[in-house]
């Protein structure tokens, strides 16, 4: 295939201009081929975009590169030089710098002693905070990373401790650098300030290598996008050439809609009827602030907001798994803040939650028994108290079938199965409840598009069966694509509701960094 | 199932290290390692008397080992069975000498007598387990060392038999457990042992009460989500351990030493939990290690006569085994708590 490929003839009067070539790089795990001869190409001074559905072999592919990961074929050319990535010591050293998505910070350290962590300056044996606390302002100002070297990591917010995680990349001298979905975790103002500071970069020559399956984010930010789609290269391309559905497509291999959903309205009875909830987090804060709202049968009411900011607590006083300190959540008349998890399911609840592998399933369990969960002791589950599993096992077979789970079948182990796989285990055990009200947490975190899509309708389906849903999502898409109504959640409060049809992302957006409705609207207009 | 596999192998390997430095050690204290590993078999299966001494000593293992298995199937970690064993030990033996009854009924109120003191004895670490979350593995440990000491208490001032030992008087014949063979003191326990073993396996694969506590066990959070009960669970699944745990007490005391002697059942309850660990917390599995264990217990008798070892050589294999057998654990649960971060995208 090399032989053929008109960019291995490229190869040796182009590389001199890119920073990262990856030529024919395959990496199997098994059976599995994660990356078949993909080839990458990285001109310096862009910012390239790799986008990709889960499970494409992006995260793979940066693992290669940055030498967590040896490939079993294929080669690694950086500024122009064939080097053998063993570790990634040796990435660093050619100049490469990753953003994990997870942030690796030390909360009880300062901005600086992070920032150094691991090459720490030393005096006379000893750290020289000084000279880290100085180093640190010269690169934050350099580069436009407002940060205060002293500050300690555990009191600032999660955009910050981005920046954090991009200066220790910049401290170690790197000139181009890999960032894996970063703007998962940030409000849309944030993410508007990384692409500018992600402009600066590559204007001072530099290169930037942007993961994301965000497809505006790298509409917006990128100046070349690279496709994969099960492991293979699918297209490397300018990003002014492409459109939205361009990308959908060549992710997917198929077109997919993620228009705003048609729907009638309705108007039926309240199911669901908060009133002044209030609750505490771990440390005993409040953290839900005098929520009130309703959902009517029929009916997505969204909750938007930065991750964080009280949602989970929300989810979780709504199923019973968090004492509310104050105010109530009717049911059908019947108060859930009163109620044992079990009383609330008995209740009418369905709940999707937010942490799937923790509350959602036993990964070590199988699909079985996964479905079987809440449910044990109740006809034709089970007779007497003595389990029917072969009755399980073929409910589990219908359910696997009309859900669209990729299984083996239904003794496959859970945690085998990919992330949105996982996800239609936990709303089909829920979704068949017959419950009146669905509280959904975080639909599809982490599920492909194409499962996305699916899971988009199973929800809209629900609707039209007159079911309440409550969606809570980070992903204000998802929000727009299914809410009748929308509320955006700040520091615990409901700041203010949206009409579905008329939401503007712009507006949510505001309220979602804390400025209220009026003054986000007036805002907008000045 | 290649989990299930995988877990299989894993204990294999961490045995098979375990005898290996075992191997080494006795390489080091001149002695032929093959010599001691075949004088172990000889005297663990060199003839059918031998053979029943193993059994002997495997029962008590067993039923311990049972225990500790309902434990770890509920996320339970019961480390207490030793001093559930002794309580449950003296109280069968209490009802053996100082409560005359008919025959059968004897046997059978003073086995209950030996659930209800082992139940009873766990129920203070497992009511703090529930209402204030104290880590039971301390209180429970810590708690095996009052039991031995108030048993010996209740033996030396309270019960003492006239006479030298520390011992009470001897249980009326009519609370023996009846022995299966003339040439052996192997007894009913052994059948008790294999019974409970099968129901608990039962119990855990084909009830909803079973699948209940086994959720509790592996995923805490997911099943309080599915609406169980999870700290009252808990605390049933610490005194029914304790409750098996007190069982074993009453067979070695009714079955064997027909009487509670002062230290009567050295490591009965540690050897029950490794087996259970060895056995991932499968009751059927863990007959066979805890016949492993019994094997290792009752070879070591010929070693002291037929090599230059020292019996204690067993112990240090022991310890190897624990040793091994934990590092695998711990790092079975590292590699889970990372598979499950590299999964999670926020």
């Amino acid at each position: 295939m090399s032989d053929t490929s008109p960019a291995k003839t490229q190869e040796t009067t182009s590389s001199a201009e890119n920073a990262v070539e990856l030529i024919d790089v395959t990496k199997r795990f098994g059976a599995f081929v994660a990356n078949e001869a993909v080839n990458l190409r990285v001109k310096r001074g862009e910012i390239h975009a790799i986008i990709g559905e889960n499970g494409a072999g992006k995260t793979t592919l940066m693992n290669i590169l940055f030498g967590l990961l040896q490939p079993d074929e294929g080669r690694i050319v950086l500024n122009g030089k064939e080097t053998v990535v063993t570790d990634p010591a040796t990435a660093i050293d050619a100049g490469l710098g990753m953003v994990h998505q997870h942030f690796k910070l030390v909360p009880s350290l300062s901005v600086a002693d992070n920032v150094f962590l691991g090459m720490e300056i030393r005096r006379n044996g000893l750290i020289d905070h000084a000279a880290q606390v100085e180093k640190t302002r010269e690169l934050s100002e350099r580069f436009g990373l407002k940060v205060e070297p002293q500050e300690r990591v555990s009191l600032l917010s999660v955009g910050i401790e981005q920046r954090i995680e991009i200066l220790k990349v910049l401290a170690r001298g790197a000139r181009t650098i890999i960032l894996d979905e970063p703007t998962a975790v940030l409000t849309p103002q944030e993410s508007r300030e990384l692409f500018q500071t992600l402009r600066g970069f590559v204007a001072d020559g530099m290169t930037v290598i942007f993961i994301s399956h965000h497809l505006e984010e790298v509409m917006e930010v990128s100046d070349t996008v690279t496709v994969l789609r099960h492991g293979k290269h699918v297209a490397t391309r300018p990003t002014a050439e492409l459109s939205k559905d361009d990308l959908v497509r060549m992710m997917v291999g198929r077109d997919v809609s993620f228009d705003r959903r048609q729907r009638t309205k309705t108007s039926r009875e309240v199911v669901l009827d908060v009133n002044n909830l209030w609750a505490r987090d771990e440390r005993r804060l409040p953290a839900l602030r005098d929520a009130s709202f309703t959902v009517r049968a029929g009916e997505i009411v969204g909750i938007a907001g930065v991750a964080g900011n009280g949602q989970t607590e929300l989810a979780e006083v709504l199923a019973g798994l968090r004492p509310a300190s104050h105010g109530s959540a009717m049911l059908k008349g019947r108060d859930l803040t009163a109620l044992t998890p079990a009383a609330i399911r008995q209740a009418g609840l369905a709940h999707v939650p937010g942490d799937r592998m923790v509350r959602g399933v036993d990964g070590s369990a199988s699909i079985s028994s996964n479905l079987l969960m809440g449910r044990q002791f109740k006809a034709p589950w089970s007779r007497n108290g003595v389990l029917d599993w072969k009755g399980v096992a073929k409910q589990a077979v219908e359910m696997i079938k009309r859900f669209d789970i990729r299984a083996r079948g239904p003794e496959d182990t859970v945690k085998r199965l990919s992330g949105g796989n996982i996800q239609k285990v936990v709303l089909a055990r829920e979704f068949t409840n017959d419950a009146d009200f669905l509280l959904i947490d975080q639909p599809t975190r982490g599920v492909d598009i194409g499962a996305q899509e699916s899971i988009h309708d199973e929800i809209m389906r629900q609707r039209a069966a007159g079911r309440a849903v409550l969606v809570i999502s980070v992903q204000l898409d998802e929000l727009l694509t299914l809410a009748d109504r929308i509320l955006v959640m700040f520091n615990g409060r409901i700041m203010g509701e949206v009409e579905g049809d008329s939401a503007d992302s712009e507006r949510i957006g505001m309220m979602m960094a804390g400025l209220n409705a009026n003054s986000a609207a007036s805002e907008v207009a000045a | 199932m290649s989990d299930r596999l995988r877990a299989f192998y894993g204990q294999i390997i961490a045995l098979a290290i375990a005898l290996a430095l075992g191997a080494l050690i006795i390489v080091l204290i001149d002695e032929s390692p093959i010599n001691v590993f075949m004088t172990l078999v000889r005297g663990a299966f060199g003839d059918q008397s031998k053979i029943a001494g193993t059994l002997l000593q495997t029962t008590p293992i067993l039923i311990c080992g049972i225990a500790a298995c309902i434990g770890l199937r509920g996320g339970m970690f019961n480390v207490g069975i030793e001093g559930q064993l002794f309580l449950g030990g003296f109280a069968a033996a209490w009802v053996g000498f100082a409560l005359p009854l008919p025959a059968g009924l004897h046997v059978v109120v003073g086995m209950v007598a030996a659930v209800l003191a082992g139940a009873a004895w766990v129920a203070i670490p497992a009511y703090f387990r529930a209402r204030y979350n104290t880590n039971e593995v301390v209180s429970t440990i810590l708690s095996n060392y009052v039991a031995v000491l108030l048993t010996s208490y209740f033996t030396i001032f309270l019960f003492k038999r006239p006479g030298g030992w520390s011992e009470t008087p001897p249980i009326l014949p009519t609370a023996y457990l009846p022995e299966l063979f003339s040439f052996s003191r192997l007894n009913w326990g052994l059948v008790i042992g294999l019974a409970l073993a099968l129901f608990v396996a039962w119990f855990f694969r084909q009830t909803a009460k079973g699948y209940s506590i086994s959720m509790v066990g592996s995923a805490p959070k997911f099943a309080e989500y599915g609406g169980i009960d999870v700290k009252r669970q808990g605390f049933l699944v610490l005194l029914a351990s304790g409750a098996v745990g007190g069982l074993a007490g009453g067979v070695e005391t009714l079955g064997v030493h027909h009487r509670f002697m002062e230290g009567f059942a050295p490591g009965f309850g540690f050897d029950g939990l490794i087996a259970a660990l060895l056995a991932n917390g499968s009751p059927i599995v863990t007959i066979f290690t805890a016949l492993f264990f019994g094997a290792l217990r009752n070879g070591s008798l010929l070693l002291e006569t037929d090599t230059s070892a020292s019996r204690e050589i067993i112990t240090v294999i022991q310890a190897l085994i624990i040793l091994s057998v934990s590092a695998q654990v711990l790092m079975k649960r590292r590699g889970d708590s990372t598979a499950g971060e590299r999964r999670w995208k926020f």
